[in-house]
């Protein structure tokens, strides 16, 4: 492989690096943290990148935009918890079948209400010198990176994270301890909700925005959430780095086509030797290994 | 209110179709049954050929809805993929029959689709199962299969994506599949438009009994058992793995037979049938008609299916959003179902009807279950 | 290679032997039957099923009114023969399955005597089973990948073959011999690039390289990479969809507008030039039968009476005014049939018409029922105004080539380029 070949492969690793961590991270924090699959996720991300394209439209500088798309939806995936998702909790096929009907519901509404066009957003900052390539891309890959940091600090620092991981890991225990669990599902659906909406504001510009944007964003975030495990983090990020460099290395030789195909067939294979994801497989080896000692 | 004995003349016809794991088992039932199956029926001699070709269309979809009761109802295995085998046999269908448009060759055609989609519920069946691959997982793995496929099929439209003379077609799908026929050399019968219908009736009829003789059987017994604990069930000895595999597979059968007949009415099959939406209507009936009935699901796949017929016809963009919405309703009100529900209610009235009068709860469901 | 019907088909009901009772059955239920539910409006019906929603709602729209204006206009001069068309058009929100189900409902309840439908290949071969089950008259207007031979199906938008026709040698006089294509990864694409391959050949040009893009793919980072690589002198785009049409807008975040781009898909029927911020498509070359933007004064009336009809419309896609120039081929045939009887109709469409469209005059082949079209090539500059060369005519003669004639012989097939080096 030449340099440039080299530079290219890079670079489209962090693009589809990015794209992973990105779609996955807020389907990972409630599954995660809450034993749900949000089979709306996709539509979460609709909300987000809806919610950037008509601010930006109506005139706000596209960081605002953006912003105002991640808050739109942290608050929107609040009200749902509240009045729907709340009654499913334990209830994880039920949760799975509501949350597909709230998906078709939200891609149709989407449909009637705003037609099957969206303003377009150009892509900012311009093009990268040495590999083509617009800058934008690391910009995005910097992004992933960052939120997969801040969630860590959240999660491992704060006062709230360690709540929130007391509750996930034995609820009616961190109940008996004072913990409000009740607030902290609330809050984590918030979150991962707010963080889907980060990856719908954050593709707005590069993707074309229509009612069936969510749907773009569902066989990536649920391959890698699934071959990750429990997990949120440590699944998340070796997930989307095994995916995205098979993803990246077949893309460069084959085609886009073919590096996705190559990706599921990635995905099947270790879901067939890793039943309960990477971090599951992880947390075997650790035991046995404890054991052994 | 008792409804005759159940000790009539019908009563030893009726016993292997009956048992704790169906619902409805009074001759109330079966008279309703056999009334709803001659409605059925009638229905292309008063409404005519088109009703017939509409008709044959929801009864394959009725299908498809029960091959899903069958398996998360009975088994607890929610695949929200069953469209994958229903395509896939569309799809098989379709590649033997235009490459051998004879009579012996769609005999074969017909085999060959179910063979194919038993087969590939098999193998997804045993690499999920065996591979310890257990619920939400099942679900999404069913799901990102469903939608793979949909994107595959979407790029064969090149030339090379040709097996014979069956062109797979891309997203435009596989047009010219022929008629379903039956027979051997010149000796059999080429089934119409009219036929059509009442074979797909046929089928579902004789599915619907073949499953409730199956899930009152033996190893229904097991396929329940392992619905509730599965742990424990294996505990007992049953090889719960294998049961799962079984009762995957044949609802891969189901869900093939009711592609094959889905794909001969149209004469037509195409990607769409791996897509997102279909993907989520057999959930949606199961859910509503309820799962653990598999009658329930078959009104409600029919049901549903004529509702957003009749919207589309009005060209009303609301059919989705309708079907969204009952769905979550039902799972929030009602989560086993309205079929359930329903039957909640009879035997609860029906106790009623006894001398021992229990404390009355007025029926608060409106929806009903179309037949 | 082709596809041919089969010898079965639903119409030879029963194949031999036995099944006497349901022959039996099959006697008493009519198409009416006992509870008829036909609406049995005496007037002649247009079955018009154009999506107002979903996917192709952006060139639906336009061509479901264009033909409710052509019909209104013609119901207003006195009618066909005497007679008002009635329509009925609901909305097929871009859905095969709808598809299937409203051609249905048309054609047993609505008894319709003439259908238009559809935007996509996909949708027009979802329907075409009952088409010609049913042998009903249907017009399909979109510019499409071209081969159907099929005696009630009229195709009347350009063929790729016209298309690329116009504007491929024009792109290799004016840029070069080397060519880039990327299309759309479906039939559409994948045959529009076999022409662009057999066009090139003829001009002495070269294919340097190809790319399918999958429909609902929007990233074109490496598709953009590969272009930039292969240095070819102008791309060829047979880009389809809104997802695609984030490639042009990355062409230019990417800097590769100076490479020009021959289109045979793009501006003409989603408005590109007007949807994506100048200066995206500059130097972008269509080849196109119609375009809004047409300064002919036949045109420019047209435009005035849609936009009249139509206040709040958008554009006029150059499937809209394929629909609007059918009607009055419709309207042309009937009168000379005297009747709306569909085999008379066809008949009448199959004596050779021409009619006066925006785009010009156009007439009708009758062996292969499409189209001689006046191809232009329109040119995108910087402000994403459109000018237009000189039009020529170009007939649709591949069919003819690979031996489609309707006249003489019922088909039902669609032909594929390799038709012709295999002499069909």
């Amino acid at each position: 492989m030449t340099g440039t070949g080299l530079l290219n492969f890079g670079f489209e690793f962090v693009e589809i690096f990015a794209f992973i961590v990105l779609a996955t991270v807020g389907l990972a924090v409630i599954f995660g943290m809450m034993g749900i699959i949000n089979l709306a996720h996709g539509e979460f991300i609709l909300v987000g990148a809806y919610a950037t394209t008509f601010t930006f439209a109506a005139g706000l500088p596209l960081p605002l935009a953006m912003l105002s798309g991640v808050v739109l939806t942290a608050v929107y995936g609040l009200v749902l918890e509240r009045l729907i998702i709340r009654h499913l909790y334990g209830r994880l096929l039920d949760s799975m079948v509501v949350t597909w009907g709230i998906s078709l519901v939200m891609i149709q509404l989407t449909r009637i209400a705003f037609g099957n066009t969206a303003p377009g957003i150009g892509i900012p900052f311009g093009q990268l010198p040495v590999v083509d390539g617009p800058v934008y891309y690391l910009v995005l890959a910097v992004v992933a990176v960052g939120v997969l940091g801040g969630l860590y600090a959240l999660f491992m620092w704060t006062d709230f994270g360690v709540r929130a991981r007391a509750t996930m890991q034995d609820e009616s225990t961190a109940r008996s301890m004072g913990v409000d669990t009740d607030r902290m599902y609330m809050s984590t659906f918030a979150i991962g909700s707010g963080l889907a909406g980060l990856a719908g504001a954050l593709y707005a510009p590069v993707l074309t925005v229509t009612p069936e944007y969510g749907t773009g964003f569902l066989i990536e975030a649920f391959v890698a959430v699934v071959v990750g495990g429990a997990s949120v983090l440590v699944g998340t990020v070796l997930a989307s780095g095994l995916l995205g460099t098979v993803n990246a290395a077949v893309t460069n030789v084959a085609g886009t086509f073919m590096g996705q195909v190559a990706m599921l067939i990635a995905a099947i294979i270790a879901i067939r030797l890793m039943p309960d994801g990477i971090t599951g497989l992880l947390a075997d080896w650790r035991e046995n290994r404890g054991e052994s000692q | 209110m008792s409804v005759g004995s159940s000790d009539g003349p019908l009563a030893a016809v009726r016993r292997p179709f009956e048992g704790p794991n169906t619902m409805g088992n009074s001759p109330a039932f079966w008279l309703g049954f056999a009334v709803a199956v001659v409605a059925l029926a009638a229905l292309p001699v008063l409404f005519g050929l088109y009703a017939a070709e509409v008709g044959a269309v929801f009864l394959a979809y009725a299908l498809l809805g029960m091959s899903l009761a069958f398996i998360w109802g009975y088994c607890g295995i929610l695949s929200f993929g069953q469209v994958a085998f229903f395509g896939v046999a569309g799809y098989a269908f379709g590649i033997v029959a235009i490459n051998a448009a004879t009579l012996t060759g769609l005999t074969l055609a017909l085999l060959a689709a179910i063979a194919v989609s038993t087969a590939f519920a098999a193998a997804l069946g045993y690499f999920m199962f065996y591979g310890g691959v257990r619920d939400v997982y099942v679900t999404i793995l069913t799901l990102v299969v469903a939608l793979v496929l949909y994107t595959f099929m979407g790029q064969t439209a090149g030339g090379e994506w040709a097996i014979g003379d069956a062109r797979l077609g891309g997203f435009n799908g596989m047009s010219g599949v022929p008629d379903l026929a039956v027979g051997i050399g010149s000796t059999g019968v080429e089934i119409g438009l009219l036929g059509h219908y009442y074979v797909t009736l046929g089928a579902l009829v004789a599915t619907y009994l073949g499953l409730r003789a199956l899930v009152n059987s033996q190893f229904g017994y097991a396929m329940v058992a392992t619905r509730e604990d599965e742990d424990r069930t294996a505990m007992f000895g049953y090889d719960t793995t294998f049961i799962k595999l079984v009762v995957f597979t044949i609802g891969g059968a189901i869900a093939g037979l009711g592609g094959v007949l889905f794909t001969t009415q149209n004469n037509y099959v195409d990607p769409s049938v791996f897509g997102i939406t279909a993907a989520a209507l057999p959930v949606v009936w199961a859910s509503v008609g309820g799962r653990t009935s598999l009658i329930g699901t078959v009104g409600a796949a029919l049901a549903i299916q004529f509702v957003d017929y009749r919207l589309a016809l009005s060209g009303s963009e609301w059919a989705l959003v309708l079907i969204g919405s009952l769905l979550m309703f039902v799972v929030l009100v009602m989560p086993e179902g309205v079929a359930p529900r329903l039957h909640e209610y009879i035997v609860e009235y029906r106790e009623d009807a006894d001398p021992s009068p229990a404390p009355q709860e007025p029926p608060a469901a409106t929806e009903e279950v179309g037949d | 290679m082709f596809v041919t019907e089969r010898s079965l088909t639903r119409r030879s009901v029963l194949a031999a032997g036995s099944a006497g009772a349901l022959a039996a059955t099959a006697g008493c239920v009519g198409e009416g039957a006992i509870l008829g539910m036909q609406d049995g409006g005496s007037n002649p019906t247009a079955a018009v099923l154009e999506d107002r929603s979903g996917t192709f709602a952006l060139t639906g729209t336009a061509k479901y009114r264009t033909t409710k204006l052509a019909i209104e206009e013609i119901n207003r001069d006195g009618g066909i023969l005497g007679e008002e068309l009635e329509v009925f058009a609901p909305d097929p929100q871009s859905d095969n399955m709808r598809y299937q189900d409203l051609a249905r409902h048309a054609i047993y309840q609505e008894d319709a005597d003439v259908l238009w439908a559809g935007y996509s290949s996909a949708t027009r071969e979802a329907i075409r089973p009952l088409i010609n089950e049913h042998d009903q008259l249907y017009f399909y207007t979109t510019q499409y990948e071209g081969g159907v031979c099929d005696k009630t199906v009229f195709p009347l938008g350009a063929t790729a073959r016209q298309q690329l026709g116009a504007v491929v040698p024009h792109m290799i006089e004016e840029y070069g011999n080397e060519i880039y294509t990327v299309a759309a990864d479906y039939n559409f694409g994948q045959l529009s690039g076999e022409w662009v391959k057999l066009i090139a050949e003829e001009h002495g040009a070269e294919v340097v390289g190809e790319e399918y893009i999958p429909l609902d793919e929007s990233q074109f980072g490496s598709t953009i990479n590969n272009i930039q690589s292969a240095e070819p002198d102008f791309v060829m785009s047979m880009l389809v969809g809104q997802d695609h049409s984030a490639f042009y807008e990355q062409r230019l975040a990417s800097g590769l507008t100076d490479v020009p781009i021959g289109t045979s898909t793009n501006m003409a029927q989603e408005r590109e030039h007007l949807r994506i911020d100048p200066p995206a498509l500059e130097d972008v070359y269509a080849g196109v039968n119609y375009m809004e933007e047409l300064p002919t004064d036949r045109n420019e009336a047209f435009v005035e009476r849609y936009y009249e009809r139509w206040d709040d419309a958008e554009y006029i896609n150059q499937e809209a005014q394929n629909n609007y120039f059918s009607v009055y081929l419709y309207k042309e045939a009937v009168e000379r049939a005297g009747t709306f009887d569909q085999a008379a109709v066809i008949e009448a469409l199959e004596s050779g018409l021409e009619v006066e469209a925006p785009e010009g005059d156009v007439s009708l082949d009758p062996t292969t029922h499409h189209m001689n079209h006046n191809m232009r090539i329109a040119h995108a500059d910087e402000n994403h105004e459109i000018t237009f060369d000189e039009p020529r005519t170009i007939e649709p003669v591949f069919l003819e080539e690979v031996g489609c004639d309707l006249t003489s012989e019922t088909e039902r097939t669609q032909y594929e380029p390799d038709a012709l080096s295999e002499g069909a």
